[in-house]
C-alpha cells in the first residue's frame, strides 16, 4: 500500500571498485567537518577500547568514604553516591554505548539485508509477505516493540541489543528492497544473465555492492539513534546491568541527585551529545560524498 | 491493511505471551490461595489454549469488542479511546513546533549554504539529535516549573475545559517530542532542497530573471516538501515511542503511558489493544500521507496491487 | 464496516466524557491534589493487592478499627469490642447511624456480608488469607457481631484496621459483582466520583460523614507520578500539595531545602514502618548452606548503607520489625560488618576463596544502588555478586517459583508484629511470602503460640526468641528500615502524620 519511495533522495550509484573507492575518500576528506566527526568517533572508539589503560581508577571500585564529591583534583569528574570516579566511568561506559550503537545496527542490517534483496529480487508471493511483515514492524511504536522484546528476553545489554535490531531491520530490509528494485532493471544486470551468470552471482558481485550506499548513511545515522535508545531502556531499567557503567544508566542513576550532584548528570549527558554528534555528522559526510549535489 | 494488522496482531499476542510472569499471580498477590487463583485464570479466560485466546480476541475485535482489562475489569476499547486525544495533541503540537523550527531552518540553511547561517542551524539540529528526550525533559520540568514558577510541571487539561491550561502543560512535552523531530525533518528539508535548487528547471528559472525569494518558495519548497513529508510518516513510529518517555515524565495520561504500564502489569488485553490501534492509527496516517503526497505531484501514481 | 460504527459510538463517548469532565472542572475551592508513586490499579479493597491503592481507600472506605499515630488501635465502625475469656470469640458494637455512600445503612448484616465476600472461594480476594482464623460470623443484633476463631488469633484487630477490616457496601458489591471496582461505594469521609486510568481519582465530599463537622475538603484528586523527580518537581512547583513516597536519595537535599526561610513545602519524618533486604532462596545453592549465608551477612556494612548510601534516610535493619513498630527491640545490637568473620565462615563452609551468586533486583534507582553496594562490600571477602534487573512482574515470578538465588526486597509494614513475620518465615501454605523457602519448627511453633496470646510482652519475648534464631539462619538479610517521610506544600494543615506512611485526610485544611 505504501509508494516505493527512496528511501533518501537524490542517490545514485557510484562506480565500484578501487579507484571509486579511492576517490570517495579523497572528497570525504574535503569536508572538513565530517573528517572532524570521523576523527573524533575514532578517538573515542580507542577510548573505549583501550579503556582498562586510560582510566585513572576502577570504574567499580566504591570509596564510601569519598561519595558525591564534587569534581576535584583527585577526582576530575566528581564521584557518585557509592563514591566511584565518574571520568573512569565515563570512559569505560564507552564501551557499553558504543557496543549498543554499533551491534544492534550491524545485527539489523544483517537481518534486514538477505530479506530484502530476497523480497526485492524474487518479487511474488514471498516479497508480499515480507512486505507485509515489513509494514506490521514499522507499524508499531518503536519504543514499545523494543520494550516488549526486551521483557522477553530478560536483562542486559546483549538482550536490549537485540531488541534493538529488531526495531531497525525492517527499516535495513526495506531500503535494501528498494535499491535492489531499481538496480535489477539496470543494463548490466540483463548484460550478466545473457552471459548466463546465476542469480546468487549477479545478486553477490553486482548487486550488493552497488546498493550499499544507502545502507551504510543510513547505518551509520541509526548507530546514533541506537547510542540514544541503549540510554533510554536503561533509563526503564533495562539494558546494561550494574555495576557495568553505560552513559544511559549513568544519565538514569544520575536523576535522584539532580540539585545534588549535578555533575552526575552532566558528563554523561555530554559524553552522549558528543558521540552522537560526531557519528551524525560523519555520517552526513558519507551521504554527501555520494552526492555531489547535496554539497 | 488488513494483513498488515493480522501480522500485528500476531507478533503483539506472541510477544506478551512470551513474557514471564503469571498475569493471574501478579493480580492477586502472593496472598493468592491456589483455588483462587486457578478461579482468576479462569475469569480471564487464562486457563484455555494460547490459540483459542487469540481467536476469541481477534473475534471480539472485529465485532468492537476489545476486551475487558486485567486489573479492574473496564473496557479495552473505551480507555484506549480516552487516552487518544491527549497523545494526539501531543504528537500535532510537537509536530507543529517541529515544522514551525525546522523549515525555516531548513530553508535558511539550503538557501544560504556553506554559511555560518547554515553552519549553525545544522549543527542545532545535530545536537536535538543527540539529546536523550528524558534528560531534556527533566531539566525543562527543573528551569520552567520548578524555578521560573512559569509552566505546571505535570498534568493534562483537557482544551474543552481550559484552554490556556491545557496549551501551558502541553508546550514542554511538545517541545521535548518536537525536537527530535525538528532536527529530522530539518536536515531532510535542506538536503532536498539543495537537491532541487540545483536542478535544471531551477535554473532555467533563475535565468529568466525570476526573483530569488519567488524562485525559493514557488517551485524549490514545493517540491522539496514531499520527500519531508515521506520522512514524517516513517517517523510516526518513532512520535509515538518518544510520547512514552514524555508521557511518563509530564504525568501525561496518554496512550503511550497507558502501553508502558501495561506491560509491567502484564495487562494482556490492555496492552493488545494499544498496540493494535496505534498501529491502525499509524497505517491510516501513512496512507493519508501516500494520498497527499500523489495529490501534491501528480506525476506520483499510487502504487496498485504489490507494494 | 462495522467497525466505523463502533469507532464513532467510541468517538461520541470521548467526547462526551470530555464534555463531562470539562463540566466538573478541576479545582473546588478546598481540592486537595495528591500525588502517588504509581497509579492504584484496583479500587476494590477485597482484591486490591497494591500498596497504594490502600492510600485511596484511608478516604473512602472506614474500617472496621484504625490505628491512631502510635499505632494504638482505637474506635471506627467499631464503637467497642470485647474479647471472650478463651480467645475465641471477638465481638464488634457497630456505630449507630452510619450510612454508605448510596444511602444503605451499615449495620450487622453489611459485616457479615462483607467477611462472607472476602470468604467466598468462587469470589477471588486477595483478603481471604487474612480473615482465614475466622470461622464463622454471627449476627447478634442489628448492631453487635460475634467473629468465632478456631483458636485465639491476637492480631486479628490489627488487620482489621487494614483492607480486610474495609467495609464496602452490599447493596453495590451485589449489583456490580466484580465490577465493584469502577464504582467503589463505601462508608468514608469521602465518596468516589471518577477514576481515569493513569491521569487522575477524584474523590468529592461526604456531608453526611458520620463524624460531625469533618471532613473539612471539598475534594481530592490523586495523581500518579512514577517518575521519583517528576513527583518531587510537582510539589516544589506548587502543581500538587503531597506526595506518599519521597525518594530516600533526596532526603538529604530536601530537608535543607525546607529549612530555607521562604520554602515552599515542608518534609515531616514519623518513625519507620517498612524494611528492605536481600532475600535468600534456602531451596538451593549456593544458600542452602547456612554458612554461606552468615559469610554473606558479615561481609555486608549496614552502616554504610543507611548513612552513606542513602544518606541517613534510613536505620540499619536486623530483624522484621523496624523502629516505633510494637515489637522493635531498641536493646538489639545491628550487626557491624565483620569481614574477618565472612571469610571464616568461608574457610568452615570449604570456600575459602569465596563464591558466585546472582542477586536480582527491580529497575528501581534504590534498588540499583543498595545491591551495588552489597556488591562492592561482598567483593571484600572474595563473594562475587552477579546483578540482574528484572522488571518487577518478572521478579514476583522468579522469588514466587523459588528459582532465584538472591532477591532485592522488602515488605511496605504492618501495624502489627505477626503479620510483619509470620507469612515470611513458616510454611503457612496460603498467604505466604516465604520466598526463601525456609521451614524451622521451633519458629513456627513460637509464632504459632504468638498468635494465641494477647499480652504484647509475651508476644515481644516470642518474636525476641525467634528474632535469634533468625539471626543465625539468615533466610533474609535485613538491611535497612525507610524513615517514614511525608513532603507537602506550606498549604496542608491538619494533617495526623501515622508511621504507617497511610494519608489520612479527614483532619486536613488547606490553608494560605
Amino acid at each position: 500500500m505504501s509508494l516505493a519511495v527512496e528511501a533518501l533522495p537524490g542517490l545514485r550509484r557510484r562506480p565500484a571498485g578501487r579507484r571509486g573507492i579511492q576517490h570517495l575518500a579523497r572528497r570525504f576528506a574535503h569536508n572538513r567537518l565530517a573528517l572532524g566527526g570521523l576523527i573524533l568517533f575514532v578517538l573515542i572508539l580507542l577510548t573505549a577500547l583501550l579503556a582498562a589503560w586510560i582510566a585513572p581508577a576502577s570504574p567499580i571500585k566504591t570509596d564510601f568514604g569519598a561519595y558525591l564529591q564534587p569534581p576535584g583534583p583527585r577526582h576530575l569528574m566528581g564521584t557518585d553516591e557509592l563514591g566511584r570516579d565518574v571520568l573512569s566511568r565515563i570512559i569505560f561506559g564507552a564501551r557499553a554505548s558504543l557496543e549498543a550503537g554499533m551491534i544492534s545496527v550491524g545485527l539489523g542490517i544483517a537481518a534486514g539485508l538477505p530479506l530484502g534483496i530476497v523480497a526485492g529480487f524474487y518479487r511474488g508471493r514471498l516479497d508480499d509477505v515480507l512486505m507485509r511483515l515489513t509494514d506490521a514492524m514499522l507499524s508499531f511504536p518503536q519504543l514499545i516493540l523494543a520494550l516488549a522484546v526486551a521483557a522477553v528476553l530478560g536483562p542486559g545489554l546483549a538482550k536490549a541489543m537485540i531488541a534493538i535490531a529488531v526495531v531497525l531491520m525492517p527499516v535495513f530490509m526495506r531500503i535494501m528492497r528498494a535499491q535492489v528494485l531499481t538496480e535489477r532493471e539496470r543494463e548490466y544486470v540483463d548484460a550478466a544473465r545473457a552471459m548466463g551468470a546465476a542469480d546468487r552471482r549477479i545478486i553477490w558481485r553486482h548487486l550488493l555492492p552497488n546498493s550499499l550506499a544507502p545502507i551504510v548513511v543510513q547505518g551509520s545515522l541509526n548507530v546514533a539513534g541506537a547510542i540514544i535508545t541503549e540510554a533510554t531502556l536503561s533509563f526503564l531499567g533495562l539494558g546494561t546491568q550494574p555495576p557495568t557503567p553505560s552513559w544511559g544508566s549513568m544519565l538514569n542513576a544520575a536523576q535522584q541527585y539532580l540539585t545534588q550532584a549535578p555533575w552526575m548528570s552532566f558528563w554523561p549527558g555530554v559524553a552522549i551529545a558528543v558521540t552522537v554528534f560526531a557519528v551524525n555528522v560523519a555520517g552526513d559526510g558519507l551521504r554527501e560524498i555520494w552526492d555531489p549535489r547535496t554539497r | 491493511m488488513i494483513p498488515v494488522l493480522f501480522f500485528v496482531s500476531v507478533i503483539i499476542f506472541v510477544l506478551i505471551n512470551l513474557v514471564p510472569g503469571d498475569a493471574a499471580r501478579l493480580f492477586l498477590g502472593e496472598e493468592a490461595p491456589p483455588d483462587a487463583l486457578a478461579a482468576l485464570r479462569r475469569e480471564l479466560g487464562l486457563d484455555r489454549p494460547l490459540y483459542v485466546q487469540y481467536l476469541r480476541w481477534v473475534g471480539g475485535m472485529l465485532h468492537g469488542d476489545f476486551g475487558h482489562s486485567f486489573k479492574d475489569n473496564r473496557q479495552v476499547l473505551a480507555t484506549v479511546l480516552q487516552k487518544v486525544p491527549v497523545t494526539a495533541e501531543l504528537a500535532a503540537a510537537a509536530l507543529l513546533i517541529a515544522w514551525a523550527i525546522a523549515i525555516p531552518a531548513g530553508v535558511l540553511a539550503a538557501w544560504r549554504r556553506r554559511t555560518a547561517v547554515d553552519y549553525f542551524a545544522s549543527a542545532g539540529a545535530l545536537t536535538g539529535l543527540s539529546i536523550p528526550n528524558f534528560w531534556l525533559g527533566i531539566m525543562l520540568i527543573y528551569l520552567f516549573a520548578v524555578h521560573l514558577h512559569w509552566l505546571p510541571a505535570s498534568g493534562f487539561v483537557p482544551p474543552a475545559e481550559d484552554l490556556g491550561r491545557n496549551l501551558k502543560s502541553i508546550v514542554m512535552p511538545a517541545f521535548v517530542l518536537g525536537v527530535v523531530l525538528a532536527a529530522f525533518v530539518m536536515r531532510q528539508l535542506r538536503s532536498s532542497m539543495l537537491e532541487v535548487l540545483s536542478a535544471d528547471y531551477v535554473r532555467t528559472a533563475n535565468a529568466k530573471g525570476l526573483g530569488e525569494r519567488v524562485v525559493l518558495v514557488r517551485h524549490a519548497l514545493r517540491n522539496a516538501v514531499i520527500p519531508v513529508i515521506t520522512v514524517m510518516g516513517i517517523q510516526l513510529g518513532t512520535l509515538l515511542g518518544g510520547a512514552v518517555i514524555t508521557e511518563t515524565i509530564f504525568a501525561l495520561p496518554g496512550l503511550g503511558r497507558l502501553a508502558v504500564e501495561s506491560i509491567y502489569g502484564r495487562d494482556y488485553p490492555m496492552l493488545e489493544g494499544v498496540v493494535i490501534f496505534s498501529a491502525f492509527a499509524i497505517l491510516v496516517i501513512n496512507l493519508m500521507v501516500d494520498i497527499v503526497y500523489s495529490l501534491i505531484d501528480p506525476r506520483i501514481k499510487l502504487a496498485g496491487g504489490t507494494s | 464496516m462495522r467497525r466505523w460504527g463502533s469507532t464513532a459510538v467510541s468517538a461520541l463517548i470521548v467526547a462526551g466524557l470530555m464534555a463531562a469532565a470539562s463540566a466538573q472542572g478541576t479545582g473546588g475551592s478546598a481540592t486537595l491534589r495528591v500525588g502517588l508513586d504509581a497509579d492504584p490499579p484496583n479500587m476494590d479493597p477485597h482484591r486490591s493487592t497494591a500498596a497504594v491503592d490502600r492510600q485511596v481507600y484511608q478516604n473512602l472506605f472506614d474500617k472496621l478499627v484504625d490505628t491512631d499515630e502510635n499505632l494504638q488501635i482505637v474506635p471506627m465502625l467499631a464503637s467497642a469490642w470485647t474479647i471472650s475469656a478463651d480467645g475465641k470469640t471477638v465481638t464488634l458494637t457497630l456505630r449507630q447511624g452510619v450510612k454508605f455512600h448510596d444511602g444503605t445503612p451499615f449495620n450487622a448484616e453489611a459485616v457479615k456480608y462483607n467477611f462472607d465476600r472476602m470468604q467466598d472461594p468462587n469470589f477471588p480476594s486477595a483478603r481471604r488469607s487474612e480473615v482465614l482464623p475466622v470461622q464463622k460470623v454471627a449476627v447478634v443484633d442489628p448492631y453487635t457481631v460475634a467473629l468465632s476463631l478456631e483458636k485465639p488469633y491476637s492480631p486479628l484487630l490489627y488487620v482489621l484496621t487494614d483492607r480486610a477490616g474495609m467495609m464496602v457496601s452490599p447493596a453495590e458489591a451485589r449489583k456490580a459483582g466484580t465490577n465493584f471496582a469502577l464504582h467503589p461505594v463505601g462508608t468514608g469521609p469521602f465518596s468516589f466520583m471518577e477514576k481515569i486510568p493513569q491521569d487522575h481519582i477524584t474523590l468529592v465530599r461526604n456531608p453526611d460523614y458520620w463524624v460531625k463537622g469533618q471532613p473539612y475538603l471539598d475534594r481530592i484528586i490523586y495523581r500518579p507520578f512514577p517518575n521519583d523527580n517528576a513527583r518531587v518537581a510537582n510539589v516544589k512547583s506548587g502543581d500538587i500539595d503531597i506526595i506518599n513516597i519521597v525518594p530516600l536519595a533526596q532526603i538529604k537535599g530536601l530537608s535543607q531545602e525546607a529549612k530555607q526561610p521562604g520554602a515552599r513545602f515542608k518534609l515531616i519524618e514519623h518513625g519507620a514502618f517498612r524494611w528492605q533486604g536481600i532475600w535468600l532462596n534456602v531451596t538451593k545453592p549456593p544458600f542452602d548452606n547456612k554458612l554461606l549465608r552468615q559469610a554473606f551477612n558479615a561481609a555486608i556494612d549496614r552502616d554504610a548503607i543507611a548513612n552513606v548510601v542513602l544518606q541517613g534516610a534510613a536505620y540499619p535493619a536486623y530483624s522484621f520489625f523496624p523502629n516505633g513498630t510494637p515489637a522493635h527491640d531498641p536493646d538489639w545490637k545491628v550487626p557491624r560488618r565483620n569481614v574477618a568473620l565472612a571469610k571464616e565462615k568461608l574457610q568452615a563452609a570449604g570456600r575459602p576463596n569465596g563464591f558466585e551468586l546472582t542477586l536480582l533486583v527491580d529497575p528501581t534507582l534504590e534498588g540499583q544502588s543498595i545491591a551495588q553496594a552489597a556488591q562492592a562490600m561482598a567483593a571484600d571477602a572474595g563473594i562475587q555478586v552477579k546483578i540482574q534487573i528484572v522488571e518487577f512482574g518478572t521478579l514476583l515470578h522468579e522469588t514466587d517459583t523459588l528459582a532465584h538465588q538472591a532477591a532485592v526486597l522488602g515488605w511496605s509494614g504492618r501495624p502489627d508484629p505477626d503479620f510483619d513475620i509470620y507469612p515470611f518465615v513458616t510454611q503457612s501454605g496460603i498467604g505466604s511470602f516465604n520466598n526463601a523457602g525456609y521451614t524451622n519448627p521451633r519458629v513456627q511453633t513460637l509464632l504459632d503460640a504468638a498468635r494465641l496470646l494477647n499480652d504484647m510482652n509475651q508476644r515481644r519475648r516470642a518474636y525476641r526468641e525467634v528474632t535469634q534464631i533468625l539471626a543465625d539462619d539468615l533466610p533474609y538479610i535485613w538491611l535497612y528500615f525507610p524513615k517514614e517521610y511525608k513532603m507537602m506544600s506550606m498549604r496542608v494543615q491538619g494533617f495526623i502524620h501515622v508511621p504507617d506512611g497511610m494519608m489520612r485526610f479527614r483532619t486536613v485544611r488547606l490553608g494560605q
